[in-house]
């Protein structure tokens, strides 16, 4: 398993907001919501689509090429056209700054 | 202290070091200029472009990247899988862009024929080489990689076949790479009318899990009358970026046969296009790709036919493993001149993961009424039933699915007309294939 990888500041992601980062060869995507925080592959499973470019509407992020719904806490795809779960990565806070573990699965 | 610099970027200050490095003649280093002045115009590939919707660039870091300039090591440690066994009319081999070394027998040379590196023969054989170079095939204004290719152009083999002379003895060119180097190779092949040739060109890195970058470009131009065997494997690397126009122009009457194989690199992006201009001209290609752990392979063809009565013959076979992906997008363009085409286009596929992934995307573009085009496109996994079959008479598992992956690229590799590259490829295919439960 994968350490986890310092990789914001708290700070550097606004409530509500997003941030797409580069972390140990994957494209990710680090979500806060609600003070706290979630991370989800930057892929939509239905065609490869930037997640991250999507419009978040409470824990649901929409892919913005055919609107496919991720819900980040745990992947899961709650619309079509996606049929499959993105993969979720282990966050974790410490002191000011956001640590991720890739989930390689 | 005096510093020596050892390496190009991609940068202003790269380029006008590289072009004043370089002694080649006045109107290649005006394409150049004309070529950086594009690149430095375009943008990069946007992630909504149709092209490159399902490729993603973004992890790609064209500053990690520089053009070597260190003399070049006698010899690479890169596996070549194309030549054994094949007498050869001519050999050249480059690592880094750098050529290592190449010959052209005898008894070719006599009757005219030109073999031999990109760089050598832009200088010795310019004039030759200037109504071709990025003007009749590639479109060096295509895009930003287009672009930096034709700005930094280096290594590669060129071929130029005669009139009239046919060549028995296949050419061979290895572009090799070192971990972490980058490679501008440029082939081009000229027939000129009623001239035959096969020729054999093969990439590989010396560390089969390296890195790098390959910027490159093929050109084929084959003449009225002439036939071109034209094989290119790419084999780099499993962490190589790897970017290629690859264009084939055929005339009146001749025809090509184009074998690709790709299973090297951590992301490929290849444009294959081949034209028919000219009346009667016949173009068949066999592709053949196989990929593994997260390997993203995108190959984007175009078969043009411009011209009445040619006939194009495209079969794409991928097999897929790990969590690898291919994209094949494929395009059958029938120009309102073109009447009596036949043209042919196929991508099958053989996922042998749950977890790869093939995008196969097949399309017609027909403005002639007299025409055939057909196109297919299939996708599946190994049948349960066939290895039950063969486990039944005694074959294990992997020997079972080995047999079937075999047995599904049997259809190209029977197009393949040069027993030594059938039988390399079908040998490194077997070799990559695991066991599944």
């Amino acid at each position: 398993m994968s350490e986890f990888v310092q990789v914001a500041k708290v700070s550097d992601v606004t409530s509500a907001g997003k941030l797409i980062l580069e972390v140990e060869d994957r494209m990710v995507v680090l979500l806060h919501i609600n003070e706290q925080f979630f991370c989800i592959d930057d892929v939509c499973t239905h065609d490869g689509g930037p997640l991250g470019e999507g419009e978040l509407c409470g824990y649901e992020l929409a892919c913005p090429r055919h609107g496919a719904k991720f819900d980040v806490r745990n992947g899961a795809a709650l619309t079509m056209p996606a049929t499959e779960a993105t993969v979720v990565h282990e966050v974790k806070i410490e002191g000011n700054h956001l640590f991720v573990r890739i989930n390689e699965g | 202290m005096m510093e020596t610099t050892t390496s190009l970027s991609f940068t202003k200050d790269g380029f006008e070091a590289f072009t004043a490095s370089r002694d080649e003649p006045g109107w290649l280093t005006d394409l150049r200029h004309a070529a950086w002045k594009k690149y430095a115009e375009l943008s990069w590939p946007a992630r909504n472009d149709e092209e490159w919707i399902r490729t993603d660039i973004r992890q790609f870091k064209l500053d990690r990247y520089s053009l070597s300039l260190e003399p070049p090591k006698p010899e690479t440690t890169a596996t070549a899988l194309l030549r054994e066994g094949v007498e050869l009319g001519g050999d050249c081999t480059s690592l880094d862009s750098l050529k290592i070394h190449s010959f052209v027998a005898d008894r070719w040379a006599e009757k005219g024929v030109i073999f031999g590196g990109f760089d050598d023969v832009v200088r010795s054989h310019g004039d030759v080489l200037q109504p071709y170079l990025l003007r009749r095939a590639v479109n060096p204004n295509y895009d930003k990689f287009a672009a930096l290719h034709a700005a930094f152009m280096t290594g590669g083999a060129i071929l130029y076949v005669p009139r009239g002379v046919v060549v028995d003895e296949p050419f061979y060119a290895l572009s090799a790479l070192t971990d972490g180097g980058a490679d501008f190779g440029h082939t081009l092949v000229i027939l000129e009318d009623g001239a035959e040739a096969t020729m054999l060109s093969e990439t590989a890195s010396e560390d089969t899990v390296g890195g790098g970058l390959h910027c490159g470009a093929i050109e084929l131009i084959l003449n009225p009358r002439s036939h071109l065997r034209y094989v290119n494997l790419q084999n780099w690397g499993s962490h190589v970026w790897h970017f290629a126009h690859q264009k084939a122009v055929v005339d009146r009457d001749a025809s090509l046969q184009w074998t690709i194989a790709a299973m090297g690199a951590k992301l490929a992006k290849v444009n294959q296009h081949v034209s028919m201009i000219g009346e009667g001209a016949n173009c068949q290609v066999n592709g053949v790709m196989f990929t593994e752990d997260k390997q993203h392979l995108s190959y984007h063809t175009l078969q043009h036919h411009q011209a009445p009565s040619c006939r194009s013959d495209f079969l794409y076979k991928a097999g897929l493993q790990d969590k690898s992906r291919t994209v094949w997008r494929g395009m059958i363009k029938v120009d309102p001149i073109a009447q009596r085409t036949d043209g042919y286009q196929r991508n099958d596929n053989l996922l042998l993961s749950t977890n790869a992934r093939a995008d196969s995307i097949p399309g017609l573009e027909i403005e002639a009424d007299d025409v055939r085009c057909t196109h297919g496109s299939t996708s599946g996994r190994v049948d349960d039933e066939l290895v039950f079959y063969a486990r039944c008479r005694g074959y294990t598992r992997k020997e079972a699915i080995q047999m079937i992956v075999t047995g599904f690229f049997q259809k190209v590799f029977d197009r393949i007309t040069i027993d030594s590259v059938r039988d390399a490829l079908g040998m490194a295919i077997a070799r990559r294939v695991r066991e599944y439960e």
